[in-house]
């Protein structure tokens, strides 16, 4: 295929409410996503993502502008894209009565499965994403890590050639979530799909994504790769240092890795690249100071949008 | 896509709704206490007022129909209310379906659920109130109860497409759409009795023209059966229409969104 899977331009959505209230939640968004990537919607709460993904995979339809899906106008042939993509939506819901097997079975009749393809494709989806146990669990007895599963093993039902993953992580524990993202890279790699995926959550989009878009009120304020992204906003991990004494700025400066510094009377803040590459060289220059405090944190969305919005 | 594939498209909603009404205890009611109150309180009703054969046929086919089309319109309205009160609704909505496999399959579930209501009834009003529906042989019955199911179907749909534009708690705005055919289509009494507006109403809908051409098997009246037919048919395309339309309306205005919150 040589078409773009998405190509949208000028996005805009406004949501009416019934008293004639209306909320402009996407302005003017125009991205191309290339064939095969994992292209990440990062964002604070409320900043669109859903919204966005909710236009990309036609479940809504955007005022204005011009969205191309697979090579296909999103509003006329809405329906034939269907076929070729799915989605895993934020906070993933099923029919709670019906188990795994029977919801997977019910979705895969909706994209027309029947027969032994219909039964194979169920139980492959099911070793995939290690279901098997749980087949006759009712979705209401999941825990939200199974829910999440089974929501990966849906979108993956028809083969998708784009898949739209809604926040895939959020709200699961620190070590599901590490699984669930280890999940979608081997999907990603073993079926060379393309993947739009929302987060808020920072080294998530890292560590999937090989391009990311910020999202800030509607507008997509910063797009490129996480380690473009990274350079040129300062968003690496921060080191923060309380001290007395005296310490060589220029020096620190000169560390590779280094991202920025900025620098207050007894306290620095300085953004690297990777922690176990820079961190000891960096105490080391503080050895004519005394060092109170040290702190190591990841980037967090508020720091980048405080940047940002400079 | 192949047909069977095509098939499967359809087949999924009554997969679905028979699965959650299998687990279901209020199916129970719906399909037994309900339908049984309803019917033996309009045969004891009869016996009381010691009315005769016929006016008793005329009562329990009234009683049977509203009971019928009760049951069957949920199971359409079910499909997409399933998915709200369970908030999956977004996963219906990506795959690539029509609404007609949504209706289509809902239907067929509540053709079914509606037919074993019906086998009950007859039974029941057969041995306790001494009226057979068999003696009026299997082609004005079938016809009957198409009439029923088709007018229960464009009931569901009205459901359907009111939650779509309005909101989740339209439902309630729909469902006394069954309470409207209680009044005016002549369930418990000719639809001449009723002045004369709304026996203009009575007339624009089709399980009228069902009622009165499945009664006169019994006691012989006028009636229009292929007035009935057209309004049927009629309703269920223009249903279908509208439908599309609404979901297409939900897509802009976003609602498909919120009815998943
Ligand atoms: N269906 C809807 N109707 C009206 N407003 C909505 C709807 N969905 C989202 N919003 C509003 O649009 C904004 C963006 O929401 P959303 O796309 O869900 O952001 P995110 O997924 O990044 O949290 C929010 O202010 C939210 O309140
Ligand atoms: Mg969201």
């Amino acid at each position: 295929m040589t078409e773009k899977p998405i190509k949208a331009a000028g996005i805009c959505k406004t949501y009416k409410g019934f008293l004639g209230s209306s909320a402009t939640v996407l302005h003017d968004i125009s991205l191309e996503i290339e064939e095969g990537e994992i292209f990440g919607l990062l964002g604070p709460n409320g900043s669109g993502k859903t919204t966005l993904i909710s236009i990309f995979s036609t479940l809504i339809f955007p005022e204005r502008g011009s969205l191309s899906i697979l090579g296909m106008d999103a509003r006329r042939h809405n329906k034939e894209i269907r076929k070729f993509i799915n989605i895993s939506t934020a906070k993933p819901n099923f029919p709670w009565s019906l188990t795994v097997r029977e919801n997977l079975r019910y979705y895969g009749m909706l994209y027309g499965l029947h027969g032994s393809a219909l039964s194979r494709t169920v139980e492959d989806q099911m070793d995939a994403f290690e279901l098997g146990e749980f087949r006759d669990m009712k979705f209401e007895n999941l825990s939200t890590g199974l829910k999440q599963r089974l929501s990966l093993a849906k979108a993956m039902l028809n083969q998708p050639r784009l898949l739209f993953l809604d926040e895939p992580t959020t709200g699961l524990d620190p070590d599901i979530s590490i699984k669930t993202r280890m999940l979608i890279k081997r999907i990603h790699q073993e079926q060379n799909i393309s993947v739009v995926l929302s987060t808020h959550y920072m080294p998530e989009a890292e560590m999937l994504c090989d391009r990311i878009a910020f999202l800030r009120k509607g507008r997509i304020v910063a797009m490129d790769t996480p380690r473009n992204l990274k350079r040129h906003l300062g968003l690496g991990e921060r080191i923060v240092v309380t001290y007395e004494g005296s310490v060589d700025i220029a020096a620190l400066q000169g560390l590779p890795g280094v991202l920025a510094i900025k620098s207050e009377r007894d306290r620095l803040e300085i953004v690297i690249d990777r922690v176990e590459d820079s961190l000891d060289r960096i105490v080391k220059l503080f050895c004519a100071a005394r060092i109170l405090n040290i702190t190591v944190r990841e980037p967090d969305l508020e720091d980048v949008f405080l940047e940002l919005a400079r | 896509m192949n047909w069977q594939g095509e098939l499967n498209k359809y087949l999924a909603s009554a997969y679905k709704n028979w699965l959650i009404s299998r687990r279901n205890v209020f199916t129970l009611f719906e399909l037994f206490f309900w339908p049984m109150i309803s019917l033996l309180s309009i045969g004891l009703l009869t016996r009381f007022l010691k009315v005769d054969s016929s006016m008793v046929s005329f009562l329990l086919v009234g009683a049977i129909a509203l009971t019928i089309l009760q049951v069957a319109q949920i199971d359409v309205a079910y499909v997409l209310l399933f998915d709200m009160w369970s908030k999956s609704i977004k996963n219906t909505f990506i795959a690539p379906i029509n609404s007609y496999h949504l209706v289509f399959g809902a239907m067929l579930f509540g053709i079914l659920r509606g037919s074993v209501v019906f086998f009950i009834l007859a039974m029941v009003s057969r041995y306790l109130f001494g009226f057979n529906f068999q003696d009026g042989g299997l082609l004005p019955l079938l016809i009957f109860l198409a009439g029923v199911f088709s007018t229960a179907a464009v009931i569901g749909i009205t459901v359907c497409i009111s939650i779509l534009t309005f909101g989740q708690k339209a439902d309630v705005a729909a469902w006394s759409l069954s309470g409207m055919i209680l009044l005016i289509s002549g369930i418990y009494y000719p639809v001449e009795v009723l002045p004369q507006l709304l026996q203009t109403l009575a007339r624009a809908i089709p399980l009228t023209y069902f009622l009165e051409y499945y009664r006169s098997v019994f006691i012989p009246g006028p009636h229009n059966l292929a007035i009935g037919v057209f309004l049927a048919v009629f309703y269920l395309v223009l249903g279908l229409i509208l439908l599309d339309g609404a979901i297409e309306r939900a897509r802009r205005t976003g609602i498909l969104l919120r009815l998943s919150e």
